[in-house]
């Protein structure tokens, strides 16, 4: 089947006359393939907005299919709908409250029996569900054969067999879904041991009249969630004094099943959600087992090798950048020529006034996007995407958090941290994947001193193309050797303790180029839309400051930082100032100040690298502290900014020393 | 014996779970680790890192750090037969 053969509208033209537009949520476990589905869907139009109360993103489109015309929203991941974190917490509160029209249960066909809990909890719900038995490929590959009509009949909701990295069955699946949601109806919930089933049935006979009525949800469904225990819900009806005859009974009940299965009380039902869906599985799924073993594992046993995998992790890392350094150095210079040649036609050295300088302004602030910053960015990106759909990141995570458990972090905070060698922002949003405030904290904190791809091209055109290339790693090093002594630190200042690594290890997959160059274009646009334009108006306001002199104001106010500390010129103040905007400013305002791109002329070896390691370790730009606001709150937001800038001062000036300037 | 001190590439059974000291314990459940499942320490990551641990049955593959499979008590599994 071929996607996007239906016309999809977009999320702007809302039709006004349009009967009620149903509101599909994706709902799956983390690693089945969820946000691909979507995607596949919504195609490039999905925009991202923020749940309401909390700062967890969800991304939401617009389709329409065979005439039909739904909303979709992808949910973040969750295991269970008991939940762990923020962003699962989300998940659930969207089922519970905002009543999606419809579900589509994303499961993974690979690791059916796991997979399907959820989709369980999710009948519970009653809400009209369609199963997208994701991942057929890789099931078939391991062997998995799954009776889809037999699955069909025990859930009593549609299932459709896809594979969304090449697209197949995904419209289908949608159209089932939208139908689902016009018919309203629910699919049959797991039936459980008698023991249990009385305890349910005990629970819903006591239940206050319209309790669940006023939860909108189903009565069996509050059942379930009281004898799971679920914390957020059991906090909400504590809150009512009339509800405290029901919560013991339940808190009886679940001592009572505790008592009888000899297990914990908060795994009594999920084990026996487990076991239902053993059983479903077993009664849907045949296995033939395999003899040979997998590539998968052959690949793991050198890439998740004590040794190899780690000199493979940093042969890796040393590609990455090689590759965007030696890719963006060459386009970079392509790109600049004509640049620099329309500018001296046009603006000839001469010519002074403040026309000429809102022109040089404007050139300079185009130039830099095009000629310095989309080279070294978009390979990054790429390379970056390619390495995150694989997924290499997390057996990095898995080979790395011995280590990084003695500099007081957790191994998952490798994820966030490689994200933000392409760019902070999505770095500071990755930290969410840490169950812990506390790691959360460390690792947004730790983010900023990672040199992202607007450094990189900094560290890159000023260190690597006049000082040469292993001056450059040579800064690469010492960033990687200050952040572990910053994360040292900080994991001895923030307090909470940390929950131990526990990580799904998903399989290789090769993932589609569609959805790679989807990725690197949703970043791109990013900084086409967001960033170039600031950039452009900042280098014209620079022009306009030059013009007035205020710039000198500036450099003047940050001489005893400038001057005094660093030893670099007057002029480069102004350009640390600005900086803050955007980091790409730096480069380009470090040009239009000193007059000249051929830095080395102007700068001696010591300034080069003392205004490089300054601009590395200083204040990100502001959409990254932004980013850091949101997610650990203005407080955490300061000490990050106080560490970052008595980190860049204090490593320039020991650079400054070292070398003797 | 838990998880933390097995062998690797020994079959195991799940035969209880502790809170580990850090929590997080609802979370092995979720990823499919439970309690009668049977399961194989794959490899163990260097510096006294994480073990991965794979549930045949499933084919599921979690990395575990030493607190967390310190909380999975386990006996080899021709024992339990």
């Amino acid at each position: 089947m071929r996607r996007h053969e239906a016309p999809a509208s977009g999320p702007g033209d809302s039709q006004p006359g349009a009967p009620h537009e149903p509101l599909i949520a994706f709902v799956g476990q983390p690693n089945c393939g969820k946000s691909t589905l979507f995607n596949a869907l919504a195609g490039f139009k999905a925009n991202t907005g923020n749940f309401p109360g909390t700062s967890v993103a969800i991304t939401q489109s617009r389709v329409a299919f065979a005439g039909l015309h739904a909303r979709i929203v992808d949910l973040p991941g969750t295991y269970s709908l008991t939940p762990r974190d923020g962003a699962e917490e989300v998940t659930r509160r969207f089922l519970s409250e905002h009543r999606a029209d419809a579900v589509i249960a994303v499961v993974d066909a690979s690791v059916l029996s796991r997979s399907v809990e959820l989709t369980l909890e999710l009948l519970e719900t009653g809400l009209p569900m369609v199963v997208a038995l994701n991942m057929m490929d890789e099931a078939r590959r391991k062997g998995i054969e799954v009776d889809v009509a037999a699955l069909e009949a025990r859930l009593g909701v549609p299932v459709v067999p896809t594979v969304a990295t090449r697209g197949e069955g995904v419209v289908a699946v949608a159209i089932r879904a939208m139908t689902a949601a016009k018919a309203r109806r629910p699919g049959i919930s797991p039936v459980y041991d008698r023991d249990i089933e009385e305890s349910l049935a005990g629970l819903q006979a006591a239940a206050p009249r319209g309790l669940a009525d006023a939860l909108r949800v189903p009565q069996r469904f509050l059942a379930v969630r009281l004898l799971e225990a679920d914390p957020f819900l059991l906090k909400h009806l504590e809150r009512d004094t009339a509800n405290r005859d029901f919560l013991d009974l339940a808190a009886a009940q679940r001592q009572h099943l505790a008592e009888l299965h000899g297990w914990p009380e908060e795994s009594v039902f999920g084990s026996h959600r487990h076991a239902a869906a053993v059983d479903l599985f077993e009664s849907v799924a045949t296995v033939r087992s395999r003899t040979r073993r997998s590539k998968r594992e052959r690949l793991d046993d050198v890439l998740m090798h004590p040794f190899w995998g780690l000199v493979f992790a940093a042969l890796a890392l040393a590609a990455l950048f090689l590759v965007a350094f030696l890719v963006g150095d060459r386009v970079a210079s392509l790109v600049q020529r004509p640049f620099n040649a329309l500018g001296q036609a046009l603006l000839p050295a001469g010519v002074t006034g403040f026309w000429a300088d809102v022109g040089r302004g404007l050139l300079d602030g185009i130039a830099g996007g095009a000629g310095i910053v989309l080279p070294y960015l978009v390979p990054l990106l790429l390379i970056m995407s390619v390495m995150e759909d694989v997924g290499y990141l997390p057996r990095a995570a898995f080979l790395v958090d011995g280590l990084l458990h003695r500099v007081g972090l957790h191994g998952k905070s490798i994820i966030p941290l490689i994200l933000g060698y392409g760019c902070n922002v999505p770095g500071i949003l990755g930290t969410r994947i840490l169950e812990s405030p506390r790691d959360r904290v460390i690792t947004a904190l730790l983010v900023p001193l990672t040199a992202c791809s607007a450094r990189t091209v900094i560290i890159l055109a000023l260190v690597a193309a006049t000082l040469g290339p292993l001056a450059a790693l040579g800064i690469y090093l010492l960033n990687i050797l200050v952040t572990a002594l910053a994360a040292r630190l900080l994991s001895a200042i923030v307090p909470g303790t940390a929950p131990g690594l526990l990580m799904d290890i998903p399989p290789y997959r090769i993932p589609p180029i569609k959805a790679v160059l989807r990725k690197v274009w949703f970043r791109v646009r990013e900084f086409l839309v967001a960033a170039w334009p600031v950039l452009i108006v900042a280098s014209i306001f620079l022009g306009v400051l030059t013009y007035l002199g205020v710039d000198r104001w500036v450099n003047e106010a940050l001489r005893p930082v400038t001057v005094g500390l660093l030893g670099l010129p007057e002029a480069v103040g102004v350009t640390l100032f600005f900086g803050i905007l955007r980091k790409e400013l730096s480069l380009v305002m470090l040009f239009q100040a000193l007059g000249t791109t051929d830095v080395a002329s102007v700068l001696t070896a010591t300034q080069l690298v003392t205004f490089t390691l300054f601009v590395t370790f200083y204040v990100p730009c502001v959409s990254t502290l932004a980013a850091q606001v949101r997610e650990v709150g203005w407080r955490w937001t300061l000490v990050g900014v106080g560490l970052n800038t008595s980190i860049a001062l204090g490593v320039a000036v020991i650079a400054r020393l070292a070398m003797g300037g | 014996m838990t998880l933390a001190d097995a062998t690797v590439g020994k079959l195991l059974k799940v035969i209880g779970r502790n809170a580990p000291r850090h929590g997080g314990g609802e979370t092995i459940a979720g990823l499919g680790i439970h309690v009668g499942e049977e399961v194989i320490v794959v490899r163990a990551a260097p510096f006294s890192g994480p073990i991965l641990v794979e549930v045949p049955s499933s084919g599921v593959r979690v990395a575990m750090g030493r607190g967390m499979a310190e909380a999975v008590v386990v006996e080899p599994a021709d024992a339990a037969a």
